[in-house]
């Protein structure tokens, strides 16, 4: 929280001796109505219509979608991957698959994919779902390898099938291991693809290039200072939502306090 | 009718490594046999060779007409687990449902895991998450589930620990009666040798003597 403190503040120093005072600050026009299209909301939503927020809210879509895809893709990779499920002849072929889409960054998937289908929002959701396959599968079939091999043994021992295991044993085990990991993903792919953007792949990302190439850094440093508030707000919901995927989360049910402040500002009285 | 399980010339172990060798064995449907011996001389490595989960390192095993690593047709065997082998997040249904499915057709699944359940207490307890339950009644829904699967060869690796003396009895009463009404085999391994005398039609002692650190043939003997 301290560290969190110091860095706002230092963001808050570095606006004022880049350009003098803060609310004067003509970085602030990213969150003012656009001229064109015309903004229709009332007067306190006007927002809304800002580029800061179209960009920021195409991000958040982004990387919901991507996570969306990943986790459908990465979860039968996950199960193919994993060896206390299937032989070496599925498990490394499937763990090429999920190494090779790990193995660049979601930058360089953006690119390839701003080339096959051209600019816009749909590259940035194809490349951060294969980015996703190889983060999460990996997550995954670690996940999986992890898990108490008793049920296992007595579902294999009962000769149910390895779609039955996958189905009935491994990712009910597992759920909450998998739950946890697909929120930190949304949570990673909300900060990779604010970068995407700037090979045109979609999301905030595209304004900051269009601010930087016009040598606008004011605006450029307010984008940053938005999207460092947003994922730092989405780490938090993120932290307070895995915490209820914990096998202990029944008993130390999380509180908002809690995730917000150090734990010494809280009473140590547990919320259930 | 042919065995349940027949061993020749096992040796059981990890890798190159044995732990236990049997020279001839055998185990008939309708009979309870219970294993007994020390800790860490591969009685539970046994249960999982003839489960089909662990590869012996020389011999045969044939289970219920298939010799392994064949497998014997699906939901022939009831493994119970040390550890149960319960899936936790999942409610008491739902892991009976898991044994029920693999050894009924579709129709009859759902009437057997509810008969399963009934028998074992547990009716109350349905829906609840196996977490939230005790250890007693944990290795009850452990119980149930192989009992609703309908095996033809129960493997129990000390089921009956920390159940008090009625569930125990309750327990054992279900099994026995399964047992005897299918025609069904049961092993069983078990600490506690007067308890194992008086459940099963033959107890098995493993016994690893004095001086060799491992089993020999020898040294598996009826009592």
């Amino acid at each position: 929280m301290v560290s969190v403190i110091v860095l706002i503040f230092s963001f808050w120093i570095l606006l004022k001796l880049s350009s003098g005072m803060v609310w004067d600050w003509n970085g602030w026009s990213v969150i003012e109505p656009q001229s064109y299209p015309p903004c229709e909301a009332n007067r306190f939503l006007e927002f809304t219509c800002s580029t800061a927020w179209i960009g920021m809210i195409e991000t958040i879509k982004i990387a919901i979608l991507a996570t969306f895809f990943g986790m459908i893709l990465s979860l039968p990779m996950g199960l193919l991957s994993s060896r206390n499920l299937f032989p070496q002849y599925i498990t490394y072929p499937s763990r090429a698959v999920v190494s090779a889409c790990r193995s660049l960054p979601s930058l360089i998937w953006a690119i390839i994919f701003v080339i096959l289908v051209g600019l816009g929002p749909k590259a940035g959701i194809m490349a951060m779902t294969i980015y996703t396959v190889g983060y999460l599968g990996k997550m995954q079939y670690e996940a999986i390898e992890g898990m108490n091999s008793a049920p296992l043994e007595a579902a294999n021992a009962m000769g149910l099938t390895k779609a039955e295991v996958s189905l009935w044993v491994v990712i009910p085990e597992t759920a909450n291991h998998l739950i946890a990991q697909m929120i930190f993903m949304f949570e990673y792919n909300v900060r990779s693809g604010t970068v995407i953007g700037i090979v045109g792949a979609g999301g905030i990302g595209y304004y900051i290039n269009l601010y930087l190439k016009f040598l606008q850094y004011d605006k450029v440093a307010a984008y940053l200072l938005i999207i460092f508030l947003v994922v730092m707000l989405i780490d938090l919901v993120s932290i307070y939502l895995r915490s209820f995927f914990t096998d202990e989360s029944e008993n130390t049910k999380p509180s908002w306090t809690g995730v917000f402040l150090p734990q010494n500002f809280e009473k140590a009285t547990p919320s259930k | 009718m042919p065995e349940a399980v027949r061993i020749s010339n096992l040796e059981v172990g990890f890798q190159s490594h044995t732990l236990l060798s049997i020279e001839d064995f055998h185990v008939n449907p309708g009979e309870v046999l219970a294993i007994t011996g020390p800790s860490g001389i591969g009685k539970t490595s046994l249960l999982k060779t003839i489960a089909g989960l662990l590869k012996p390192i020389s011999g045969t095993v044939q289970v219920c007409g298939a010799t392994i690593p064949q497998r014997p047709e699906r939901g022939s065997i009831g493994y119970i687990p040390q550890k149960l082998g319960l899936v936790r997040h999942s409610s008491v249904w739902a892991n009976v449902m898991l044994g029920s499915r693999a050894g009924n057709p579709r129709s009859t699944s759902r009437e057997h895991a509810m008969n399963a359940i009934e028998a074992m207490g547990l009716g109350e307890k349905k829906n609840e998450p196996i977490k939230r339950l005790s250890g007693g009644q944990q290795r009850r829904v452990a119980t149930a589930r192989t009992l609703a699967q309908r095996p033809r060869l129960i493997l129990a690796d000390e089921f009956l620990s920390e159940l008090d003396e009625e569930t125990s009895e309750r327990v054992v009463n279900s099994v026995l009666n399964y047992v005897r009404s299918n025609e069904a085999a049961m092993i069983l391994v078990e600490h506690d040798v007067s308890r194992a005398r008086e459940i099963s039609d033959r107890l098995l002692i493993i016994d690893d003597g004095r001086l060799n650190p491992f089993i020999t043939d020898t040294s598996v003997m009826e009592v």
